[in-house]
C-alpha cells in the first residue's frame, strides 16, 4: 500500500480519535456562534419614554403612545422620572396635565403637554418628539373635522436584510479553519517532537515530506468537513441565509487550511514545548480573532486600523467566505482575496519550511 | 580456496565501523572508535552514562551526521546512503514512544506501511507476547510491554540488523528476563543484533561479543570469556564493613590489583586469593574493623570493567 497514502488513513484516525481535537474543531465554533448569536444584535432597541400623568385619569393619550412599537413607555412620578431622566435611563419624559385626557378641548384653551429631553439622546428624543407631535396633530385635524387631502399607502416588500448571524456565520467558518489548523498542527507535531516520535520515524526510510503530507491532506479535509457542517448548524438551528454557490467556498477553505497550516507549522518550529504552544499561537491567533472580520465588520475600525487589519491572513478567508455566502459573489469578485490567500500561503510554508524539521534542533 | 571463500560468506562483516567520530563544539562523544560485527551474531556495547554508545548506534543507523570516520551496513556506506540502510534495519530507540490514538495492529501496520510494506501485525504482535492487547493504545501498556511493542514495530521490515538501545534500562529483574528470552529468540532466528546496556549480566547471557566503551572509547572487544580472560582480572573478595578503612593500605596487600567502596561494601580485585584473604584478615584484626559478609567470586565483566577503567560501571 502506498505509503502517504496509508499514514494518511492513519493519520485521520487519530485526529477523529482525539477527544481535544474534536472539542476545538465543531463544538468551540458551536458555542462561540451561540452565544453571539443569541446576543441579538439584529434587534434595535426601544427608546425608553417616561410619562408623568394623574393616575385616576382615563389613559387615552398613554395608551396610544404605547402601542408605537419602538417606545418602551415608563408610568411615573414628575420626581422619579425626571431622576431616570438625569440617570440617562430616559430619551424623554412626558409631562401630561390632567386636561388633555379630561376636557373636552378646544382651540381657545389648548393643553400643554411638556416634554423633557435627554441632551445625551439627541436622536431618540427627536423620535420622541416628532411621534408625538404627530399624534397630537391628528388629534387636532380629528377634532375640527377637517377633511382628508392625502393618503398614505404602505405596501409590504420583503427585502434581503442581512441579519448578524448571516454576517457572523462566514467569520465563525474562517475563525475554525484558523483555529482548527494552527492548534492542531502546533500541539500535535511539537508533541512527537518531545517524545521522539518524530525521531523513529527518521529511522525508517520514509521520507518526512510523506509524513507531513499526511498530516495536511487529514486537516485540509477536516476543514472542508468542519466547514460543512458549521454552516449546516448556521442555517438549521441559526436559521442564517446562505445564498451563493456551496462549491465557490472549497477554494477559499482549502486555501485559508494551507495559509493556517503553515502558520501552525511555523510554530511547530518554534516552539521548544508543548507549554511553550499557546504562548506563541495566541500570540499571533489572538488579535487575528478580534480584528480579522470574524465578530464585527472592518467598516467601524478607525481607518488607520483598518488600513492594517485589512491584510491579516483570517481578514481574507473571512471576508471570501462572506463574500459568496452573503452576496453570492462570483470568482472573479474573490479572486483578489484568493490571490492574497495564496500569497500568505507562499510566506507561511516558507517560515515553516525554515523553522521546522524532524530533528531536534540541538547544538 | 572455496572453502575459505564459504567461510568468509558465513562469517561476512555485516557492519563495519572505522574510526568512527562525533564531535558536539568541544566535546568528544564518540572518539574515532572501530570494530566490526559478523553477521548472526548479537553484538554489545557496554557502558556507563554519557560513554557514547548511543551516539555510535545512531551515527551507524543513519539518525546523527558523522564527523569523521566511516560506517559501512550491509555494503552500504551510512553517509552516503542513509535511506538504503535504513530500509535494511530495524531500530528501537533508548528514548522514544509512540503515537496515541492508534491501537497497537494499526500501529504496526502504519509502520510497516513506512517501509512501503503490509505485514501480519498480528503474528508480530504474538512474537513478543502481546497478541491479547491488540486493541489497546500504547499509553494502556506497562513499561515492560512498550519495550517489547517497540521490539516488535523494529522488526516490520524483517530487518537484516535490529538495533537495541539500553532494551531492558528501567525494567524490573522479571520483566527484563522475559526481554532477555524474547531476543535471544530473535537471535536464534539468525538476526543480527547490536545492543548497548548498563548491565553486565545482560550482556553475558545475550552478546556473542561485547565491546566495552568509556569516555567515547572502545576499551576492550572480546567475548565475554576472552574479555575475562584477557584482563586477567583474578577473583573477587567482597565484604562489608562497619566504617570506611584507608583503601589505599588495602591496596598494599599481597595480590591486591584494585580497592574500591561502595557505600559500606568494599571490593577487592585480587589474582592471589590465597595470600590476599590472610593479610586482609590480619588488616581487620590491626585495624579494629567489624568485617561481615565475606564472598569470594570469579570474575565477572563487572570486574573487567573496573580493571580497565578505574571505576565502577554504574557510580
Ligand atoms: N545532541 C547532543 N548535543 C550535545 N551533546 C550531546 C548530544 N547528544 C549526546 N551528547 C553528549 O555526548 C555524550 C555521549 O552521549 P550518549 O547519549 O551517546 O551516551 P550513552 O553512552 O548512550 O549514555 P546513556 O547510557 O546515558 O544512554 C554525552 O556526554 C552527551 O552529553
Ligand atoms: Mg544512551
Amino acid at each position: 500500500m502506498n505509503t502517504t497514502a496509508k499514514l494518511t488513513s492513519s493519520s485521520i484516525k487519530m485526529f477523529v480519535r482525539n477527544r481535544q481535537a474534536v472539542f476545538f474543531t465543531l463544538f468551540v465554533p458551536i458555542v462561540i456562534m451561540t452565544i453571539f448569536g443569541l446576543l441579538g444584535f439584529d434587534n434595535v432597541p426601544k427608546i425608553d419614554v417616561g410619562v408623568v400623568q394623574e393616575p385616576a385619569n382615563q389613559h387615552v393619550f398613554s395608551d396610544q403612545l404605547k402601542q408605537i412599537s419602538a417606545l418602551d413607555v415608563h408610568f411615573g412620578t414628575e420626581d422619579d422620572e425626571r431622576a431616570r431622566l438625569a440617570d440617562g435611563d430616559r430619551a424623554a419624559v412626558l409631562l401630561i396635565p390632567a386636561a388633555v385626557d379630561q376636557r373636552q378641548l378646544t382651540p381657545l384653551s389648548p393643553a400643554t403637554i411638556t416634554v423633557l429631553k435627554n441632551v445625551g439622546k439627541p436622536q431618540e428624543a427627536g423620535t420622541v418628539v416628532s411621534l408625538v407631535r404627530q399624534m397630537l396633530d391628528q388629534a387636532t385635524l380629528a377634532a375640527a373635522q377637517a377633511p382628508t387631502l392625502f393618503q398614505l399607502d404602505v405596501q409590504e416588500v420583503n427585502a434581503r436584510n442581512l441579519k448578524y448571524i448571516d454576517f457572523l456565520l462566514p467569520g465563525i467558518v474562517a475563525l475554525a479553519i484558523m483555529q482548527m489548523a494552527v492548534f492542531s498542527v502546533a500541539f500535535v507535531f511539537v508533541d512527537y517532537k518531545e517524545k521522539g516520535i518524530l525521531k523513529r520515524l527518521l529511522a525508517t526510510p520514509m521520507k518526512p515530506f510523506q509524513f507531513v503530507s499526511a498530516n495536511v491532506i487529514t486537516r485540509l479535509l477536516v476543514a472542508v468537513v468542519q466547514a460543512a457542517i458549521l454552516i449546516v448548524v448556521g442555517v438549521l438551528v441559526f436559521k442564517a441565509h446562505v445564498i451563493g454557490s456551496y462549491w465557490l467556498l472549497l477554494p477559499s477553505v482549502i486555501l485559508g487550511g494551507v495559509m493556517f497550516l503553515g502558520l501552525g507549522f511555523t510554530i511547530s518550529g518554534l516552539a521548544k514545548t508543548v507549554e511553550a504552544v499557546p504562548a506563541i499561537a495566541n500570540l499571533v491567533v489572538f488579535p487575528m480573532l478580534f480584528l480579522g472580520g470574524t465578530f464585527f465588520p472592518l467598516d467601524i475600525m478607525p481607518t488607520w486600523l483598518q488600513s492594517i487589519v485589512q491584510y491579516l491572513p483570517l481578514t481574507y478567508l473571512s471576508d471570501a467566505l462572506r463574500s459568496v455566502m452573503t452576496e453570492s459573489a462570483s470568482f472573479t469578485a474573490i479572486s483578489h482575496d484568493l490571490f492574497w490567500m495564496l500569497g500568505w500561503s507562499a510566506v507561511l510554508v516558507f517560515l515553516a519550511n525554515l523553522t521546522f524539521g524532524f530533528e531536534e534542533k540541538r547544538v | 580456496m572455496l572453502r575459505r571463500l564459504l567461510i568468509a560468506l558465513v562469517t561476512a562483516d555485516i557492519i563495519t565501523v572505522d574510526r568512527l567520530t562525533k564531535r558536539y563544539g568541544d566535546l568528544t562523544a564518540v572518539d574515532g572508535i572501530s570494530f566490526s560485527v559478523r553477521q548472526g551474531e548479537t553484538f554489545g556495547i557496554l557502558g556507563p552514562n554519557g560513554a557514547g554508545k548511543t551516539t555510535t548506534l545512531e551515527m551507524i543507523e543513519g539518525l546523527k551526521g558523522i564527523t569523521s570516520g566511516t560506517a559501512v551496513l550491509g555494503g552500504h556506506d551510512v553517509a552516503q546512503q542513509a535511506r538504503t540502510v535504513k530500509s535494511l534495519i530495524g531500530v528501537q530507540l533508548q528514548a522514544s514512544s509512540f503515537f496515541d490514538g492508534l491501537n497497537l495492529k494499526e500501529l504496526i501496520e502504519t509502520f510497516a506501511a513506512l517501509y512501503g510494506r503490509t505485514v501480519d501485525a498480528m503474528q508480530l504482535l504474538r512474537q513478543v507476547q502481546l497478541e491479547e492487547k491488540w486493541k489497546s493504545q500504547v499509553k494502556e501498556l506497562s513499561g515492560g510491554q512498550k519495550q517489547r511493542l517497540s521490539i516488535a514495530v523494529a522488526l516490520v521490515n524483517d530487518p537484516k540488523v535490529l538495533f537495541l538501545d539500553e532494551p531492558t534500562t528501567g525494567l524490573d529483574p522479571q520483566a527484563r528476563r522475559n526481554l532477555w528470552d524474547l531476543i535471544s529468540g530473535i537471535k536464534r532466528q539468525g538476526k543480527t543484533i547490536i545492543l548497548t546496556t548498563h548491565y553486565m549480566e545482560e550482556a553475558e547471557v545475550l552478546c556473542d561479543r561485547v565491546a566495552i566503551m568509556d569516555h567515547a572509547k572502545i576499551v576492550a572487544l572480546d567475548t565475554p570469556l576472552g574479555l575475562i580472560r584477557q584482563a586477567d582480572v583474578g577473583s573477587t573478595v567482597e565484604f562489608h564493613v562497619d566504617r570506611q578503612p584507608d583503601l589505599d593500605a588495602l591496596k598494599q596487600l599481597p595480590g591486591v590489583e584494585q580497592a574500591v567502596s561502595e557505600n559500606h561494601a568494599i571490593r577487592i580485585i585480587t589474582k592471589q586469593p590465597e595470600q590476599t584473604l590472610p593479610a586482609l584478615f590480619e588488616f581487620k584484626a590491626k585495624a579494629g574493623l567489624a568485617v561481615t559478609n565475606v564472598q569470594m567470586h570469579q570474575a565477572t565483566l563487572e570486574d573487567v570493567f573496573l580493571k580497565l577503567t578505574g571505576h565502577l560501571l554504574r557510580e
